[in-house]
């Protein structure tokens, strides 16, 4: 009994003592905090002269769209401002926006010479009443505004969530018109966000799957133009193509380039056999990096160029493997439930994205490179095509709907599953591609 | 069978020891209730009580009034801290029981924690004005009802100044010496005195341990005198003064150092008690609430950052003190990113001043906090 209350004794006073012993700061923890948009405001740009309002309030909404767009940031409307943004380079009024609970408070002035436009802004942490980084000084075209706002819109979002940006990117996607029995399928390139639309081929024969270059100068997509399908390489600046090389008697698809740019992974079939193969685009020399008897399409090679993720049959289902880039044993890395296909390396190289097929339902997801950590982050009637953001942190996917008058669009979707929104286009859209930051 | 007559030996065996040790427990406590509380304190405060009285109300009957002396004692005590430096060694000894106030007088050092002395002080300041003989006739008071005789209550009055020295002059000049004679009485009283001035200023003035509130209590001259005591010392009173805040904190120090093994003089921040776990939660849910994690990218996501801020007494933050400590799990900036959402939230909810308790501000006068963001990965 004795031992008992000194053990008692013994154990209360190790528990009393931390308490009464408190040395140096309050120390807490916090572990839990909350997942919601920050306030931020983007006061239309300060104009250099009358002439310059307009457009200093276009760039001031297209930054705002961006950012909005994103998910992780959400516009305190203008009506509710205190006081506005006269003078660029005057001292931010902190407690107007403190107020008004903007956290963030991007300021601008915009000026026009000619057809030169030059774009100043600077970034508040308004809370911190300190500036975040250093102003920065855009210019270029008055044509090019648009870019001008996205870069703006880059550089905050960089600067506040610690990751690159994605605005100032383009899409290209295929172009659906008409009927699902009678669709009329054309390349078409446009904004990240769905503006300046522009198509790069006409709608005389079907079209498939364009991919860009590592530098978003050139495009790769499948023709059906021959009648059979056969890779083309088309560059963006001058829309001029031409067919890579191709062996008689085989049909080549789902082409992707190499990081470096000058090799081109697609698969070729022939003899009623699917293979994966590598072609050097200059030399026009084809190399099978696959050998099975099974189907091995969609290969897409991670950033550094030194592994390659397909899909194949191989083990009866259509499932996911990761094999080196010159070929060699390849390694299953999904085991869910349904069919895997259109695997995607991710820029960031640590995940890839792909289509599952489960149950009748499609589904957009991601996993690790190793298959852990699988994440379906939709589900449709029909979810299919996933392509990258330029920073890894966004998947554009096509989506198609149900009946002989569905219709086909584009979807976007935060890697964490929230924010999926469509991707506004003229006509339906599928096969989206998204191209790198432009320079 | 023989297991099954093992476990009920032991059985029986666990049950019986367990009645003996649990009754033997028992019965020691009792006795101890009884005598102290019975004995000692009422006498001597029916003795304090009645000469109180009768300096209020004059001639009226000592039982009538037992509770007010309470209110009196005060003003009594004043005159006797200057007269007895010897009195003051009582006060230490009883101020060890509160050991946890009076270590605030490390006061010396800051000018906030010298607050607790002044209330000792207080009572030494006020005697300046009366140092005539003010002192001595506290203890005759007491010493009176000692004796308890009825006659005996008027001289505490005459103790008192005006009306009992007047009375006394007229007679003979030379009887206020023989006022001074209940003096030897007094030599009994002594320790009824003491504890008399240490239970007023210590028990209700400690508490609060701040400037604030002891001043307020004595508006008029307080005020004036708690500037003085320093000057004070000066000319006379110093010595007693000195002394006396001196030994309590030494018996304070002792009583921490024993208590909290070994806590440093210099370390005003730890003085008073820890914030309470519900305290302390209620810190971290008011800067969840505003760590807002949304737009960190997914390495930011992974780094905890320990953030320090320095923070003012109305619990709001000072901004320009937000450091970030260190940092795990991350490059430089994620690092950085994951700072600035942690300043961020401790910034926007702690303008308005985070809900702490004043009175334990040397607590969270310094916070050390820690951004881990693993559990909001996972979301």
């Amino acid at each position: 009994m004795k031992r008992f209350l000194l053990s008692l004794f013994v154990g209360l006073s190790c528990v009393t003592t931390p308490v009464l012993a408190q040395n140096g700061p309050l120390r807490i923890e916090i572990t839990d905090g909350v997942i919601e948009p920050m306030p931020f405001a983007v006061p239309n740009l300060v104009p250099a002269t009358p002439g310059d309002v307009q457009i200093g309030a276009d760039l001031a909404r297209v930054i705002s769209a961006d950012l909005s767009g994103t998910g992780l940031f959400r516009e305190v409307p203008s009506s509710a401002y205190i006081s506005g943004i006269n003078d660029f380079n005057a001292p931010v009024q902190y407690a107007d926006w403190k107020a008004v609970n903007a956290q963030a408070l991007v300021t601008g002035s915009v000026s026009t010479s000619g057809d030169t436009l030059t774009v100043q802004f600077r970034l508040y942490d308004v809370f911190s009443n300190a500036e975040l980084g250093n102003g920065l000084q855009f210019t270029g075209s008055v044509q090019g505004w648009r870019r001008m706002a996205h870069k703006v819109a880059d550089a905050v979002y960089s600067r506040i969530t610690g990751e690159g940006g994605y605005f100032d990117s383009r899409v290209t996607f295929v172009s659906e018109s008409g009927p699902k029995d009678q669709r009329a399928k054309r390349l078409a390139i446009m904004d990240y966000d769905g503006a300046n639309v522009q198509y790069l081929t006409d709608s005389s024969s079907i079209v498939l799957a364009p991919r860009f270059s590592p530098n978003g100068d050139r495009v790769l997509y499948t023709s059906y133009e021959t009648g059979a399908p056969r890779i083309y390489v088309l560059d963006v600046g001058q829309v001029q193509r031409r067919v890579l090389e191709q062996k008689e008697g085989t049909m080549s698809f789902a082409p992707r380039f190499a990081p470096n740019g000058h090799t081109v992974v697609f698969s070729l079939t022939e003899g009623g056999n699917t293979d994966i193969y590598t072609m050097e685009i200059a030399s026009g020399e084809i190399v099978r990096r696959t050998t099975a008897p099974s189907i091995e399409t969609a290969p897409s090679y991670s950033p550094d160029g030194s592994q390659i993720v397909f899909e194949s049959d191989r083990s009866g289902t259509q499932q996911l493997y990761v094999m080196p880039a010159a070929g060699g044993e390849a390694t299953r890395i999904s085991f869910g439930q349904g069919r895997y296909g259109t695997p995607v390396w991710s820029p960031r190289g640590d995940m890839i994205a792909f289509t599952k097929q489960s149950k009748g339902r499609f589904h957009i997801g991601v996993m690790r490179t190793d298959g852990s950590e699988e994440r379906l982050l939709t589900a449709s009637f029909l979810d299919e095509g996933p392509t990258w953001a330029p920073n890894g942190r966004v998947i554009m996917f096509a989506r198609e709907t149900q009946g002989a008058q569905g219709r086909s669009g584009l979807y976007s979707v935060d890697i964490s599953g929230r924010n999926l929104k469509p991707i506004p286009t003229p006509d339906g859209a599928s096969d989206p591609a998204w191209s790198p930051l432009q320079d | 069978m023989q297991t099954g007559t093992k476990i009920s030996g032991a059985g029986h065996v666990a049950v019986i020891l367990f009645a003996l040790f649990a009754g033997s427990f028992d019965s020691e406590p009792l006795p101890f209730d009884v005598a102290n509380v019975s004995v000692v304190t009422e006498e001597e405060y029916a003795a304090l009580t009645a000469p109180q009285q009768a300096e209020q109300q004059g001639a009226e009957p000592q039982p009538a009034e037992p509770v007010e002396p309470v209110v009196e004692p005060e003003p009594e005590p004043e005159p006797q801290p200057e007269p007895e430096p010897v009195a003051e060694p009582e006060p230490a000894p009883e101020v060890s029981p509160e050991p946890p106030v009076v270590p605030d007088p490390p006061a010396p050092e800051v000018a906030e924690e010298s607050q607790p002395e002044p209330e000792q002080p207080e009572v030494i300041a006020e005697p300046e004005p009366t140092p005539e003989v003010v002192a001595p006739p506290p203890i005759e008071r007491v010493a009176p009802e000692v004796v308890e005789a009825p006659p005996e209550d008027t001289r505490p009055d005459e103790v008192e100044q005006n009306e009992v020295v007047q009375d006394d002059g007229a007679e003979t000049a030379q009887e206020v010496q023989e006022a001074t004679a209940p003096e030897a009485a007094t030599d009994r009283i002594e320790p009824e005195t003491a504890p008399q001035a240490n239970l007023a200023p210590s028990q209700s003035r400690r508490p609060p341990t701040q400037r604030p509130a002891p001043r307020p209590e004595q508006p008029v001259e307080t005020a004036e005198t708690r500037p003085e005591p320093e000057p004070a010392p000066v000319e006379t009173p110093p010595a007693d003064p000195t002394p006396a805040p001196i030994d309590t904190t030494d018996a304070v120090n002792d009583a921490l150092a024993q208590a909290l093994g070994g806590a440093s003089e210099t370390a005003p921040a730890p003085s008073g008690p820890p914030l309470s776990a519900g305290e302390k939660e209620a810190l971290r849910v008011a800067v969840s609430r505003c760590w807002n994690v949304g737009s960190l990218s997914s390495a930011a996501l992974a780094t905890t950052v320990v953030v320090t801020v320095s923070m003012a007494q109305d619990g709001t933050p000072d901004v320009g003190t937000i450091r970030m400590a260190s940092s795990s799990g991350g490059d430089n900036n994620s690092a950085r990113q994951a700072f600035e959402a942690a300043r961020r939230a401790i910034i926007r909810c702690g303008a308005s001043g985070f809900d702490l308790p004043v009175d334990k501000y040397a607590q969270w006068r310094e916070i050390e906090m820690t951004f881990n963001p693993e559990r909001m990965r996972i979301r």
